[in-house]
């Protein structure tokens, strides 16, 4: 029993690092339609920003925090303006947005690589290593900050997007883009908006993961794991991308506890696949109406 | 190209040039060499050839060498190969056609030492790599190649040393093992470190994988803390040795860590932290180890830099090569490469009892290291039975 209560929170807490990585994913799919692959190189681009902003600036976690967070949204908007921006001026068909999506990811790795070097870094030790115990059971400090920081994050971006007018327009948007302009919604800015949302978020995942595990340049490779995430709660549904994550954080560890770790990945996308079939947008996928 | 890497290209062509002289002493004793001199392995390469040298130089200031009873100088001819397999095979050519050595020293690189096996036989010209640690360098396809020999262990034999290590001095009856499903060094050391263990009585209560790439361990180290190990042999590189450790502590494990030479690295400290402190792991030698501290000392003496670790082991390729000729008794590559075939000396790396088999040292002694405050403490040399 013990045992299984470990893998569940282990599962738990990789789960929420892929819901964070996620929710970037579903947010401009909602708006745009298209899965923006440059996600997990700002992600992995937050995670430097915080170690630089802890090791060579020497700022306080908060600061640091901050700095990574408010780096990584700008990196986004940049990213939106150079890489989609005269996409969209165009009216170019999705699959150019994708290809455009690689190359910006594919350019931010290989940027770091050329500039950082490829070689991984850990992070300064903030939260203490040690676990807490619970009978034979080890809660991990940074897990529970993880969960917890993952959790309020992802409620905030709810409330915002359900409660603000700024969040209204995001809806609409992603309702009909076309209609919500004609209706004077400048659909520029949020589009800007939503970049900027999600960049926010891939700084919080960024620096989470960093002081996770470590910070290095093909962080984006983890990321697609969470792409997949968000595709099998279905893209474009916030709450999906979450219970999307969970879900496959949790089964990836139990199949490795129990099954055998080989067949992990296998086993796990044996089941999203399955998934799938049944119901093609995702668990919680529906008609367009409820997109965002 | 800097002055050292162009004085050595102008000393490896004047070393041509005076191989093609055709004033053959009849004295000399020609042993080829080669190696990166320039690229990214030049200062491994240089390190071997200025070793090769040194030694002969040595030799040939105490009168040389007696092969069947007749004195001969030794005469080290060195060719850079860039550090690539083609060009391997290119000076491997050059060496025995042209300059008639009998014996070749290095390369390194396990990647350059396989390709150049036929041209060796068809020469019958015996080699000794240095650090070409792949077991596929003398055995290939359960053969092997008669003009391949080494004189370091091969990877998967570490796996041996620590089972052994961790049965018979640490204690242990109970392992686990971590390991890269993907990759062959890892498997290799897994390999021998489970039959080696369980030969000796040991029980292997967990045996789990992960697949290059993978940065989260938890799932397999759950299942390992639930089977209580005494140790646990994390064979595969410092990045993952780092977060492995880090989370195996973080789930409260208390076993020791152990592992084998992807280990080593400034980077370990700076990634792992405290989480590996206390680990043991194995290695080919520690530049502490009492052996090999008066070859240290007359290398820095003469080249007013440390060496490397491949000087260690060109260093006994140079012993092999001596001790194999004169047992030979006749300067010629077949009666040589017979000869090597029951080397058996003691090496400054280790004893050095080439198996015919193999061609690989057998049971040849490695170096136990421990993680102690940060710093790498050599705790003794260890063979396994």
């Amino acid at each position: 029993m013990t045992q299984f209560l470990q893998q569940l929170t282990n599962g738990l807490s990789i789960g929420s690092v892929y819901a964070l990585m996620a929710v970037g994913y579903s947010l401009v799919y909602s708006i745009m339609n298209f899965s923006n692959f440059a996600h997990g190189g700002v992600i992995m681009l937050g995670a430097y920003f915080g170690f630089f902003g802890l090791t060579t600036f020497k700022l306080p976690f908060a600061a640091a925090f901050a700095l990574a967070t408010a780096g990584t949204a700008l990196v986004a908007i940049v990213v939106e303006r150079v890489a989609y921006k005269p996409l969209r001026d165009r009216k170019a068909p999705f699959l150019y947005f994708i290809i455009s999506a690689m190359g910006a990811s594919m350019f931010l790795e290989n940027f770091v690589i050329a500039t950082i070097g490829p070689n991984p870094k850990p992070y300064p030790p903030i939260i203490p290593r040690e676990p807490i115990a619970l009978g034979d059971l080890a809660l991990g400090r940074l897990d529970l900050i993880m969960f917890i920081v993952s959790a309020a994050c992802l409620t905030l971006l709810v409330l915002f997007i359900d409660r603000t007018r700024l969040g209204k327009a995001i809806q609409a948007s992603a309702y009909n883009m076309k209609a919500s302009a004609l209706m004077g919604i400048n659909t520029d800015s949020v589009v800007i908006l939503v970049f900027a949302l999600g960049g926010f978020l891939a700084g919080v995942a960024g620096v989470l993961y960093g002081m996770k595990y470590m910070v290095y340049p093909t962080i984006g490779a983890i990321t697609l794991k969470s792409f997949i995430a968000a595709v099998f709660g279905g893209l474009g549904s916030l709450p999906g991308a979450v219970l999307g994550s969970v879900l496959l954080g949790v089964i990836e560890t139990l199949v490795a506890g129990y099954l055998s770790s080989q067949y992990r990945d296998l086993i796990a996308f044996v089941i999203l696949i399955g998934v799938l079939i049944v119901r093609p947008t995702g668990i919680m996928g529906k008609a367009v109406e409820d997109k965002a | 190209m800097n002055f050292r890497k162009a004085a050595f290209v102008v000393l490896a062509i004047a070393l041509v040039l005076a191989g093609c002289g055709g004033k053959q002493k009849a004295d000399t004793i020609k042993v080829g060499w080669f190696g990166a001199l320039t690229g990214d392995q030049a200062v491994w390469g240089e390190n071997e050839f200025n070793t090769v040298k040194m030694l002969f130089e040595e030799y040939n200031a105490k009168g040389g060498i007696e092969v069947g009873g007749k004195k001969y100088m030794l005469e080290a001819i060195g060719y850079d190969n860039k550090g690539d397999a083609q060009e391997a095979v290119n000076v491997t050519n050059r060496l025995v056609s042209q300059d008639k050595v009998v014996a070749i020293l290095g390369p390194n690189a396990s990647g350059n030492a396989i390709p150049i096996a036929s041209t060796l036989e068809q020469a019958k010209v015996p080699d000794i790599a240095t650090v070409a640690t792949n077991p596929k360098v003398t055995v290939q396809d359960g053969k092997v190649k008669p003009y391949n020999f080494r004189v370091c262990f091969i990877d998967p034999y570490q796996g041996a040393v620590a089972a052994g290590y961790a049965f018979d001095k640490l204690g242990a009856k109970k392992a686990a093992v971590l390991y890269d499903v993907s990759d062959d060094y890892s498997q290799g050391l897994t390999e021998f470190f489970v039959k080696s263990f369980e030969g000796k009585g040991g029980k292997i209560v967990a045996k789990e994988g992960f697949t290059a790439g993978d940065k989260d361990f938890r799932a397999q180290l759950s299942k390992i803390k639930a089977a209580a190990p005494d140790v646990i042999f994390m064979p595969y590189f410092f990045t993952e040795v780092a977060l492995s450790a880090t989370q195996a502590r973080e789930l409260g494990i208390t076993a020791t860590f152990m592992g084998g030479d992807g280990w080593p690295s400034p980077d370990l400290f700076k990634l792992g932290g405290k989480a590996v402190e206390g680990g043991i792991f194995v290695n080919h030698l520690d530049y502490d180890q009492p052996t090999v501290q008066d070859y240290k000392a007359r290398y820095k003496a003469k080249y007013g830099k440390e060496t490397e670790l491949n000087g260690y082991l060109v260093h006994d390729a140079v012993l092999m090569l001596v001790d194999g000729l004169q047992r030979a008794g006749k300067v010629d590559g077949e009666a040589l490469a017979k000869a090597f075939e029951s080397t058996d000396i003691q090496g400054i790396t280790g004893r050095i009892k080439i198996s015919p088999t193999t061609h690989n040292p057998e049971g040849k002694d490695a170096a136990i290291i421990k993680i102690v405050d940060g710093q790498y403490k050599f705790l003794e040399n260890y063979a396994a039975q």
